[in-house]
């Protein structure tokens, strides 16, 4: 059976939509969780530096806390990415090596 | 216009093709970021409950002689050493810049804790607000650990 470039990077775009859509609510989902979180203690840091409870060296060693927190939120966001496009490529690699074992009739990959 | 499109994505979807078959043909799985690391996990999430109880105990002195940071330094130099093993872990290990990254970013944030606490005690407002962060960093760094696990 010959191989068809057009019907196999069909095949490795499902598999890559499939992994991507898969992995994208957990990845969102997260995202939203500490997002609310964070947006709550900007909101609670607000509050202490209008009250006078914290002078303004005080303010900014909290917002230094905040912005290293919301930067590592964003950092684990981009690695789930990679995590999630590593996969989707691992699944268009699988999809290649199947289409090309059964279009040989034995495994050459 | 649009028979240059057809073109284009034409030759971009055999591009993909010829990549992926070449990667397919070298026998190879791609990897873009190192794997999961056990000791790496168990240390966060030891830094983590150490941290937690140190707020704890603030919380409990709050407005007490025994709030003072000179009452709480060896929270602080302990931290200190554990976050640097695992900074020295994490860089050590390949293709790991992200976890690295964060690792670094949690040392600023425990500094910046330590330093606001040499300024004053600590009350239960200012805590609230710490504990969160300080807790959604330690959640960023095994979120993305965990995820390494790949199908674990």
């Amino acid at each position: 059976m010959a191989l068809k470039a057009s019907q196999l990077s069909r095949d490795i775009l499902v598999a890559f939509k499939g992994v991507l859509s898969d992995r994208w609510p957990d990845i969102r989902d997260y995202g939203d969780v500490e997002a609310k979180k964070l947006a709550q203690t900007l909101v609670m840091i607000e509050a202490l530096i209008v009250s006078g409870k914290i002078n303004e060296e005080q303010a900014r060693l909290h917002l230094d806390i905040q912005r290293n927190a919301t930067r590592m939120v964003l950092l684990t966001l981009e690695g789930l990415g990679i995590l999630a496009v590593e996969e989707a490529i691992n699944a268009a690699l699988a999809v290649v090596r199947d289409t090309i074992n059964t279009s040989l009739g034995f495994d050459l990959i | 216009m649009r028979h240059a499109d057809r073109a284009i994505d034409h030759r971009m979807r055999a591009g993909i093709v010829i990549l992926v078959a070449l990667l397919a043909a070298s026998g190879c799985t791609v990897r873009l970021i190192s794997g999961y690391d056990e000791a790496t996990d168990r240390a966060v999430t030891a830094l983590q409950k150490k941290t937690e109880a140190h707020l704890v105990a603030l919380e409990s002195a709050d407005g007490l002689p025994e709030c003072t940071h000179e009452h709480h330094r060896q929270f602080y130099d302990e931290a200190k050493v554990d976050v640097s093993a695992i900074a020295v872990r994490a860089a050590a290990i390949p293709k790991n810049e992200i976890t690295t990254e964060q690792v670094m970013l949690l040392s600023g944030s425990l500094g910046a804790l330590e330093q606001l606490h040499r300024i004053a005690c600590l009350s239960k407002d200012q805590i609230a607000p710490l504990r969160t962060q300080l807790n959604s960093s330690f959640t960023a760094i095994l979120k993305l650990e965990l995820a390494k696990r790949r199908g674990g």
